[in-house]
Parts: structure tokens; sequence; C-alpha cells
């Protein structure tokens, strides 16, 4: 049985380059084949899944059954009634297999829960908006098949962008026009190919051929050295190629198949400062945070008025929102320390933003100011992504 | 519709063809000249061992001899054997092959691709001591000198031996094995003790080609070339053939090149590498041990596949620099047990071609580094190579043994030998 | 008051800044506006207007300039 790790060598490309072709040849004849593309989204994930990792095909298959029931009946009780605690249970229960899978390693010392898969907390990430929307009573029309369709749409399933189901569903149903599509293969080829230079060449040089040299000298000189500088570099480089590249991957995938997923990065390592920089890093993951968690605990904190000013309430639910992405990226001392540090950075951010509004004038603003600014911030962020790397763990506490 | 479709896929149909083209074209696009042949012999890079085109084309002339080893062969000294070979009229030319982090692992599996080239011929392997640590071989560096190209074709080629299996399982307790699914799916069905599939077969035949073109293209174009460093080296060397010659002259430059330490350490290496730090390596490895290693089952790989070739080896077993090693704490009786342990191996196989320098580490000017042989050290190595590829040898007799990959042997300790069946 | 008056009041008590004299201008881009003054606003509409503005139903692009605010208050109302 043949096994492939999506985007990850070019008889993947191939298979999926024949795979399309109906689609496209339908799609530029103004037709949308659903039964092909369910066909095609299966045979792709039968490859990700299927052979040697069939274990992790069967998690998904029952994650899926196990999401799709849990949110028609919350879909069905929400037609008769409202109540709080149902909707609480029902995102406890959207997220628990997360919870078990996350909580896993740490309890079995390093083990593995057999309900893993590849990409089940980028999925968790759209079970749950469909339960939160649903609760809203903006989402009426659920479908249960569709939503099967929504949640494992093969180009996003492993590592995102995060979709939403309104979007997602406006773009399936709809057959775009000829100019419109023609407009999308190009900007699908291009994004298939800027993906191409930056995972297989700028990550492979980054990640594959600097990267280890870097980390072996740090590993050698204890403490501070110039590798350990290099190393935080040299991976953030990395992490933002390879990231970068499986996003441009999946999107221009998309974009063949007629569907505009969102774009993940917009040059992130030009922000002028770290609410930017949310802005242009993982887009689809911050903005999820920022639509479902933050905003969401900002409203219910200011309804009840549990914190007396705005200001107050902003801060701490910044902490509260980025430590909670710190814990989905997985329960070790570095990936939380990365998330409160972000949320600590967004807190200080909004205090300086507060200091030059109201000094207007005091504080110089120009393209210097501008230059230092994106240079602390990128700075900023290569440091966060040092914790993030799990490179120190290595350093400060092997041996 | 049209016009714009071609805009779009247009110079990506284009550029599929022509790389399909390169790839999959039955010619032989690049063909290997002497000269890149030459410049392989001693340029150590790691696209010698990936590939095989090179490899292939070298050893297909008689006058190549293998040497197989790690990072000594990069210490171009003035008695280096590539250095003596090129400098006397020698019948024979050492194709060096290894590097640093070279170690048995690399070299089975990059032996595949020339078993053909191998078969009946003459051999130097150099062992060191220091590739049986406890954990053997470094997943990192053994990724280093692995390429596709080696796993297709050691998938490609299997016969069903035992050896294949031992490697098949090792390979994938590697990260390097796991770098393709369908490879790894191939190579576990080996573990496993059976055939691979027909559609793995389909599946590696492609791999294979592909990788093998790619090799004959790109490998000699990104060749070091260390042949500047052995032909000024060959300069200094007496104009005549005569060991006490050149012996004289290998003191001298020992002499002039370790002024800089009590160790009889090169001077640059002992700057670069050594005297900032040297307080640290105060009996720094008083606990190293390399007689308890999986790396002894590895090696094990290695004298099966020569076995299958009858290739004629001579084995070299380095000492380390005496004077380091007391300083440093590295116990001699922990080498000398080594060196008996290795030696068990060889002997009750029937691989009998054994130098063994373990106790010359205090000769002077033996070791140009730490570990590395140098200056007398290589003569003396020249005194056993020389007559054993320039005379008939006898055709040696292996007798394999499977129990050397087992678990006890691959961590049985030294002291143990004499009772060990 | 009408609906309009009273979004532009929220929105200068909001962003401290007159807004009406650029109604097309993107509050997000100037960064008159974010995630936190959102709520604000929709807390502010909810109290002054009655409007229930579900968090899901806000699409920062419907949502981006004064005008577009009013538009969509008027539509809820």
């Amino acid at each position: 049985m043949v096994s492939l790790t999506p985007y990850e060598n070019p008889s993947y490309f191939l298979m999926l380059f024949v795979a399309l072709l109906p689609i496209v040849i339908g799609l530029l004849a103004g037709r949308k084949f659903h039964w092909y593309e369910t066909l095609v989204s299966f045979f792709f994930l039968l490859m990700t899944f299927g052979g040697p990792k069939w274990h992790q095909g069967l998690a998904l298959i029952g994650y899926l059954v196990f999401e799709m029931i849990l949110v028609t009946l919350y879909d069905r009780y929400r037609k008769q009634k409202n109540d709080t605690w149902v909707f609480v249970l029902a995102v406890l229960l959207a997220i628990a297999p997360l919870v078990v899978v996350k909580m896993t390693p740490l309890l079995a010392h390093g083990g593995n829960a057999i309900i893993g898969f590849l990409g089940i907390s980028y999925l968790t990430f759209k079970a749950v908006q469909t339960v939160m929307e649903l609760r809203d009573g903006t989402l009426k029309d659920y479908n249960p098949w569709f939503f099967l369709q929504f949640m494992a749409f093969f180009p996003s399933i492993s590592s995102g962008p995060i979709d939403r189901y309104r979007r997602f569903r406006n773009d399936y149903e709809k057959v775009p026009d000829r100019d419109k599509y023609l407009g999308m293969l190009q900007k699908g080829v291009h994004y298939i190919f800027l993906g191409f230079v930056y995972k297989f060449m700028l990550s492979y040089f980054f990640g594959t051929f600097l990267l280890p040299r870097f980390e072996k000298t740090a590993m050698a000189t204890p403490g501070l050295s110039w590798a350990l500088v290099g190393v935080t570099y040299i991976y953030s480089m990395y992490l933002f190629f390879d990231f970068a590249g499986y996003s441009l991957f999946a999107v221009g995938t998309s974009y063949f198949m007629g569907i505009e997923t969102p774009m993940n990065f917009k040059k992130p390592f030009l922000a002028h400062n770290i609410k930017e920089f949310w802005n242009r890093w993982h887009i689809t993951l911050s903005f999820w945070f920022r639509d479902f968690i933050y905003m969401r605990l900002v409203f219910f904190f200011m309804k009840k008025k549990v914190f007396k000013s705005p200001k107050t309430t902003a801060n701490v639910t910044y902490i509260l929102n980025m430590g909670l992405m710190g814990f989905w990226h997985g329960l070790t001392w570095y990936y939380i320390l990365y998330g409160f540090i972000h949320g600590f950075a967004l807190v200080a951010n909004d205090w300086w933003i507060a200091v030059k509004k109201k000094h207007p004038g005091r504080i110089p603003h120009n393209k210097f100011t501008e230059a230092f600014a994106i240079f602390m911030t990128f700075n900023f962020v290569c440091f966060t992504f040092l914790i993030f790397s799990g490179f120190l763990d290595k350093l400060l506490f092997a041996r | 519709m049209k016009k714009k479709l071609w805009m779009i896929f247009g110079p990506l149909v284009v550029a599929a063809i022509v790389l399909l083209g390169l790839l999959f074209s039955p010619f032989k696009i690049n063909r290997i000249n002497k000269t890149t042949e030459r410049q392989a012999a001693t340029s150590l890079s790691p696209n010698v061992l990936k590939g095989e085109a090179i490899k292939k084309a070298a050893l297909s002339h008689k006058e190549y001899v293998p040497f197989f080893g790690s990072s000594e062969f990069s210490r171009f000294d003035v008695t280096h054997p590539s250095v003596l070979a090129t400098k006397y009229d020698r019948n024979y030319q050492p194709f060096l092959m290894g590097a640093p982090g070279t170690q048995s692992l690399t070299h089975y599996f990059q032996m595949q691709s020339i078993n053909k080239e191998l078969t009946n011929r003459k051999a130097i392997v150099v062992i060191s001591p220091q590739w049986f640590v406890k954990k053997g071989t470094d997943p990192k560096a053994f990724s280093f000198y692995f390429s596709t190209l080696q796993a297709a074709n050691f998938l490609l080629t299997q016969k069903g031996t035992y050896t294949e299996q031992v490697a098949a399982k090792r390979l994938l307790s590697m990260p390097s094995g796991h770098a393709n699914d369908q490879v790894a799916s191939a190579l576990q069905r080996v573990a496993d003790g059976k055939k691979i599939t027909k559609f793995d077969r389909f599946y590696l035949k492609n791999l294979y080609h592909m990788a093998r073109q790619e090799d004959r293209l790109f490998s000699s174009i990104r060749l070091s070339n260390n042949d500047e460093k052995v032909e000024k080296q060959a300069k200094d060397l007496p104009a005549k053939d005569d060991s006490k010659a050149i012996e004289k002259e290998a003191i001298r430059q020992g002499k002039e090149d370790t002024t800089n330490n009590d160790f009889g350490i090169k001077n640059d290496f002992y700057k670069r590498r050594l005297s900032k730090k040297i307080n640290k390596f105060k009996n720094f490895e008083k606990d190293f041990n390399y007689t308890e290693s999986p790396e002894f089952a590895d090696f094990q790989m290695v004298l099966n596949q020569f076995a299958e070739d009858h290739t004629n080896v001579m084995f070299i077993i380095p000492p380390v620099n005496e004077k380091w090693a007391k300083y440093t704490g590295l116990s001699q009786s922990m080498l000398d047990g080594f060196s008996m342990k290795i030696k068990y191996q060889l002997q009750s196989q029937g691989f009998n071609n054994i130098v063994d320098l373990s106790q010359d580490g205090a000769k002077p000017y033996f070791m140009q580094d730490t570990i590395h042989l140098g200056w007398t050290g290589w003569l003396d190595v020249d005194k056993h190579i020389q007559p054993f590829i320039k005379d008939k040898q006898p055709k040696p007799n292996y007798k394999m043994d499977n129990k050397f990959y087992s678990h006890k042997w691959q961590f049985l300790n030294p002291d143990d030998l004499s009772s060990y069946k | 008051m009408d609906t309009k008056e009273t979004v532009l009041s929220i929105l200068q008590d909001l962003t401290g800044t007159d807004v009406s004299d650029a109604m097309d201008d993107n509050l997000f881009d100037s960064g008159l506006l974010d995630s936190m003054g959102t709520v604000q606003l929709l807390l502010q509409l909810q109290g002054q207007l009655g409007i229930d503005v579900p968090v899901s139903e806000f699409e920062r692009t419907e949502w981006d300039t004064p005008n577009k605010i009013i538009a969509k208050a008027e539509s809820m109302k």
C-alpha cells in the first residue's frame, strides 16, 4: 500500500496534478462535479493515512464520525433550545479528543495516543467554530454531509490554513466565472511554485543544511554562544519558509479546485509591532483565536463587568488568549512560555500605543523609527521562536 | 482562453518536458572522464559516497584501490597514501572513500553500488576505534552520506540474505530510512524477511533511474578538489622512492609542525581546536569506552559484503596519540580490549590481513593530532599496504558467522572473549 | 437621535476621534478600531440601539468604515 506525506515529494505533486485535471476542465467549462471532488479527497486522504499509517486513518475516520454526530446533535438541540451549559458541554466534547492527544505524551512518557492523527488540532478548530456559529444562530442551514466535506477538505487537512464553514460553503457551491477562475489558476500555479522555492530550497537550506551545523556547535558550548544566536535566526527562517511553503501548497491546490482558502502568511517579518505581526503570521490561526476566543472572552467580561476598565479586560484577555494558544501547540514548557510571552508582548504593545496617543507629536515618527520598529519586532519574534523551537530544552536539560 | 491557459501552464509544461527528458533519457549525458576520476579519488566529497557514477567509473580501472575509512583521509600529510602514490610511480592509486562521520553503516550502503567492482579485488579499510561508541553511528552524520540512490539500489538487489534483513532493520532505525514512505514500507518488508512487492519494484526502478541520472548529471560538478594539496605535499618528497629518505623528510616536517604543544600535535590543529579549552580536556575521556557498541554489528555487515564480493581486504587499526590519551585519561587497556575484540571478529571469520598499530601511539611523529595518523604513521602504513597491493596474495577464505550481529556480541566485554562461542 | 448619530457618537467615544468627516476611511487600517474596540462597539450597539450582533456575525470587511457600520446597524434594526 502506498503512503505519502502531503506535499513532500514529486510523485505527490504529479498525482495531484492528474487528479485535479478533470476538476480544472470542469470548472473551465463552468461545471463542478462534487462527487468527483469527494472521490479525489478520499483518494488523497487514503494516500496520506493509508498503508503503514492505517491506524492514523482509522483515528481520522473515528474522529470525523464523532465530531459529525456531536455537531449534528447540537444543531438539532439548538433548533429547539439554547441553554448555555449544553453549548459549553458541546464545545468541551468537541475538543476532548484533542485534549487526550495532547495530554498523552505527558502522562505516558512520550507515548502517542492511538486516537491521534496528523492534523487533529486543525480539524478541532473547524469543529469548535461550527458549534459556536450554531450557538450564535449565524449558521442556520447546517448539513452533516457538508460538514464532513468541510472538515476533510484534503488540501488543508494536515496543517491548515483554517477555513470557516460559511466561507467555505459559498466557494464550494459557487462556480466561479471563467475569467475569475483563470485568475485563480494563475495564482494557484504561482503559489505552488513559490511554495517550491520556500519549502524545497529555502526551508531545506535553513532547516536541513544550516540548522544542524549550528545546533551542533551550540550544543558543544553550553550557555550563550554565537552559535545559539545563529540557531535563533536560522530556525526562525526555517520555520517561516517551511510553514509558509506548506500553506502556499494548500492554498494553491484549493485555488485549482475553485476554493479560495485564505492565506496564512503576509510578509510577517515586516510587521512594525507584535499586534501587526499576528495579523501577518499564521493568519488563519490568529484570526481564529481573535474571533472565537479573544472577542468572545472580551464580550463576556465586559457584559458581566468582570473588570472595571476596558483596558484591564483587554490585557487579561490577551494573556488568556495567547496562553491558550501556547497550550494548543503542545503541553511543554516552551510552547506555553511562548504563548504567554506573546500575550504580555501584546499588552506592552497596547500600552505603548496609548502612550503615543497621549503625547501626540512628542515621539518622533519617521522612516528610521519605522525601520527600527520592524527591526525590533523581528528580533523579538525570532527570540520567541527560539523558545518555541524547544532547542533551549535540549540545551539546558539534556544530559 | 487558450492563450491565457498557455500563458499560465505553458512554461510549466515546457519545464516538465525538459526535466523529464533529462532524468529519464536512456543516454549517459555526462561522461565521467579521467580528470574527474582523478579528482574524485582524493576529493572526499559526500556526493562520491552518495552516488555511484564516479565510483563505478574510477574503479573500472584496475589501478584504483578502494580505501574505506573516515576522517584520517582528510589529513594530507607528506606520507599520506595518495601523496606517495602520486609522487612515485606506484602501480596503484588510492580511491579514498571516507570523510569525517563515515562509519561502517555508511560504508555498507555505499558499497552496494560497487559490488561488481569490488569482486575479487583488493581493498584497504582503516578502522577507527572512535566509531565504536555506545550509541553507534550518529543518525545525522549517517544521513549526510545516505542517498535515495543507495536505498533504491539496496532494495532492488535483494538476494534474501540475513545480512540484508539486518541492514534493512538498521536503516529503519534511522530517520534516513523514513525519508520516503514507499521506501520505508519496502524496507519493512525486507526487514520482515519478505520480498518487496511488484509495485515496490516498479516504483523503486523509476526512483533508481531518476536518482542515477541526477547523480550522473550533478555529482561531478560539486566535487571538492584536493589535487593541489596532494601535489604540494608531493613536491616535498625526495625524488627516489626510498623509505629511509622519506622517513627523514617525514620527521623533519613533523618536528617543524609540532612546536606549540607537548603532545606532538600539529600546530594549527592544536591552536584551532584544543588550546582554548585545553583545561577542559584534562581527564575528560577517562570514561570513554569503545568496546561495547552497535557499531560491531554494522561492521559485520561490511565484512559480510566483502566476503560476498570475495574482496581481499587489509585492515588497519590506528593508535591514539599516547601523550594526549594520558592527558585526557583515555584508557590504554580499554583500547587494547577494543583491538582484541575487533581482531577476534576479523580473524575468526578469516580476515587475516590486519595491521594493528594500536601500540604505536607514542612513536615520534606517528600521529598528526589526537587520533589521526601523521607523518611517520602513514609511512608505517605504507610499508604494509605497498607489498599487499603489489604482490600476488593467496585467495582469502572467509567463514562468516551471524553471531556477530547479536546484541550479546555488540556489548560483549573483551575480558569475556575467551568464553565467547 | 437617529441611528447614524448614535453610531457616530459611539465611535467618537471609542476612538477618541471625530470620524464624521472621514466616513469611508478604514477604521482598522488607521488603527482607530481593533478587536477590543469592536467588542465595545457591539456592546454599545446592543445597549443604545438594541441591536444584537453575535460575534460570529462580525465580518471585518463588512464593518470597516463608519458608513458601513451605519448601514449594518440600520439593516439589523
